[in-house]
């Protein structure tokens, strides 16, 4: 009987584990499957293009066979720092009015409303961009849709998940760090900002990873409000036209080369994705020691 | 600390030079829509800014940095929020938001057209494949080709057909599902059509899938859908495919500046001239009384 027992028990566990290793694998075989399919169509097509011509290019004419992307890869580069320009400072800042300063009524009323904003579908932001940004910076610029514009409304909408990341990694200091620092006699404002701060870096990294991911990859917004221009900027009043831009703009209609182009461009946006994390582990990495 | 701040500070200063750097108020704002747009294609048709290269290949001469959106709603709210912006949409998708501009002299609108003095106007067209359509897909044909379908595309604000055809035979107990995709400027039309048919012929399910006159005339030809929607002619390439098109109405292509833009008149050749960057400032234009 109790051999039996135990026997079902191991069944089950093997059972157990499989369920796990199954779901386990969805994740990696998602990421492999994309990759298969991205690269074995991108790379032929980059190829065929020459990637010099296609990665340098400053000329984006699907219709006469011109596929150069410089534009776009500028265009992304420019709004992403353009985003995180403005979004990580306010929102480091409110993390750490958040989790140091604010009082208990106000940190009440003010974390829904930033769960709120993590919430909203982006096409809502561009609304909110286009009705109201794109006219404002025009009025006051004299150019409504540019790259200003565009990093301005991502850089509000990374706002939620810097914060609420970086508040949490401010929270999971230890206490013992910032009573230390005011026993050694340093303000409150001194412990937060020199020691709390600090010691939570690896989060707020973690936090920077996450909203440079939201606004590379952004595009119902940017689309709305970035003016969609296949020419490099002038400057930073231009409109512009990003990675994801690109894709969905044309990608309905395109055929042949031009369609393997625009994956081409998604596997050159998934590169990018992959060169941030990267670069930011490297970062991370060096803190620790 | 300080050190932060001081790299803060010059950031913000860089913004500000930057932005004084772009250009000044005065300058035209073009719009434009997707390549694969019928309205683009019917707009820079009829302008003469598709001018065919030595080889033969029709060339867009519109110029690179005019915006470029998808949608003929962000169209009309971009133009209504920029009195320096011009745009275009479809005759039927007009606003009171935007004004209309008069074109060499003619005000856009249905008995323009129909007297032949409103001149910019492309065909509405349904797009059917070689293979033969279902029973359901040739009576909703029939009843938009009828002098009861050619009422709803004239109440609608468009141009009907000079000569409806009598009613089709199909009886009122028909049963089936059909698929109509494409044209965004044809979609509204398109469902006003199928209220009336349904209401007709309840037993008769029609979906209107909106996209663009190139994805509907493609979907017509693989089957995907029954009927594709085009606001364009046919291209030789695509009538080798299997393309067939029935003009269902006409439709104006109106230009459109906002209500705080003074001028209310252009010619065809200024319209050209704007689009293909000749001419750069609403101050080029003569005001038109």
């Amino acid at each position: 009987m109790r051999r039996i027992h135990s026997f079902l028990k191991q069944r089950k566990e093997a059972f157990a584990r499989v369920v796990f290793l199954v779901a386990a694998c969805v994740c990696v075989l998602c990421v492999a499957l994309i990759c298969i399919y991205l690269f074995a169509s991108a790379i032929p097509a980059i190829a065929e293009i020459g990637p010099l011509k296609f990665l340098g290019g400053r000329a984006w004419h699907p219709g006469v066979g011109e596929f150069g992307i410089l534009p776009m890869m500028v265009g992304s580069l420019y709004v992403t720092a353009g985003a995180v320009a403005f979004g990580v400072p306010v929102g480091l800042l409110t993390a750490i009015y958040l989790a140091k300063f604010a009082g208990k009524r106000v940190a009440r009323a003010l974390r829904p409303l930033i769960a709120l904003m993590a919430g909203l579908p982006s096409i809502i932001y561009g609304f909110l961009g286009l009705v109201v940004l794109a006219p404002l910076l025009r009025n006051l610029l004299g150019s409504g849709k540019s790259i200003l514009t565009a990093s301005l409304l991502l850089g509000i909408m990374i706002l939620p998940t810097i914060i609420s990341v970086s508040e949490s990694a401010i929270r999971a200091v230890p206490a013992q760090y910032y009573e230390g620092a005011l026993a050694l006699g340093a303000s409150h404002e001194r412990s937060v900002f020199f020691v709390t701060v600090p010691a939570a870096k690896s989060g707020i990294m973690a936090a920077l990873v996450l909203g440079i991911g939201r606004a590379v990859g952004e595009t119902m917004a940017v689309i709305m409000v970035a003016g969609n221009q296949a020419v490099l900027p002038e400057g930073i009043l231009s409109g512009v036209r990003t990675l994801t831009a690109n894709i969905v703009l044309e990608m309905g209609y395109a055929t042949d080369l031009h369609r393997e182009a625009l994956i081409a461009t998604a596997a050159v946006l998934f590169v990018f994705i992959l060169l941030i994390n990267f670069l930011l582990s490297l970062l991370k990495r060096r803190d620790v020691r | 600390m300080k050190r932060g701040l001081r790299i803060v500070a010059a950031t913000v200063l860089l913004l500000a030079v930057a932005a004084g750097c772009g250009k000044g108020g005065g300058g035209i704002y073009l719009i434009t829509r997707e390549e694969s747009s019928g309205t683009r294609s019917a707009f820079i048709t009829l302008f003469g800014l598709e001018i065919p290269d030595e080889q033969g290949r029709r060339i867009d001469h519109t110029l690179a940095t005019a915006e470029i959106t998808k949608d003929t709603s962000v169209m009309l709210m971009s133009v209504a929020g920029d009195p320096e912006a011009i745009g275009y949409v479809s005759l039927g998708s007009l606003s009171g938001s935007v004004k209309a501009l008069k074109i060499d002299g003619v005000a856009p609108g249905v008995a323009a057209i129909r007297s032949g003095a409103y001149a910019v106007v492309r065909p509405f067209n349904i797009i059917t494949g070689s293979a033969a359509t279902s029973p359901a897909a040739q009576a909703f044909v029939a009843f938009i080709l009828s002098a009861e379908g050619q009422a709803v595309v004239e109440a609608a604000g468009y141009v009907p057909l000079a000569e409806p055809s009598p009613q089709g035979s199909a009886t009122a107990k028909l049963t089936g599902r059909v698929v109509v995709g494409g044209s965004s400027s044809v979609t509204p039309l398109m469902e006003k059509l199928q209220e009336a048919f349904v209401e007709k012929y309840p037993g008769i399910e029609v979906d209107v899938n909106q996209s663009d006159s190139t994805i509907g005339v493609s979907d017509a030809v693989t089957g995907r859908c029954d009927i594709g929607m085009s606001s364009r002619a046919l291209q030789p390439s695509e009538i080798a495919r299997g393309a067939r098109e029935t003009t269902i109405a006409t439709d104006g292509v109106v230009v459109i500046v906002s209500h705080a833009n003074p001028v209310n008149d252009l010619t065809k050749e200024q319209v050209r001239q704007i689009y293909s960057g000749e001419i750069t400032a609403w101050a080029d234009v003569e005001v038109g009384a």
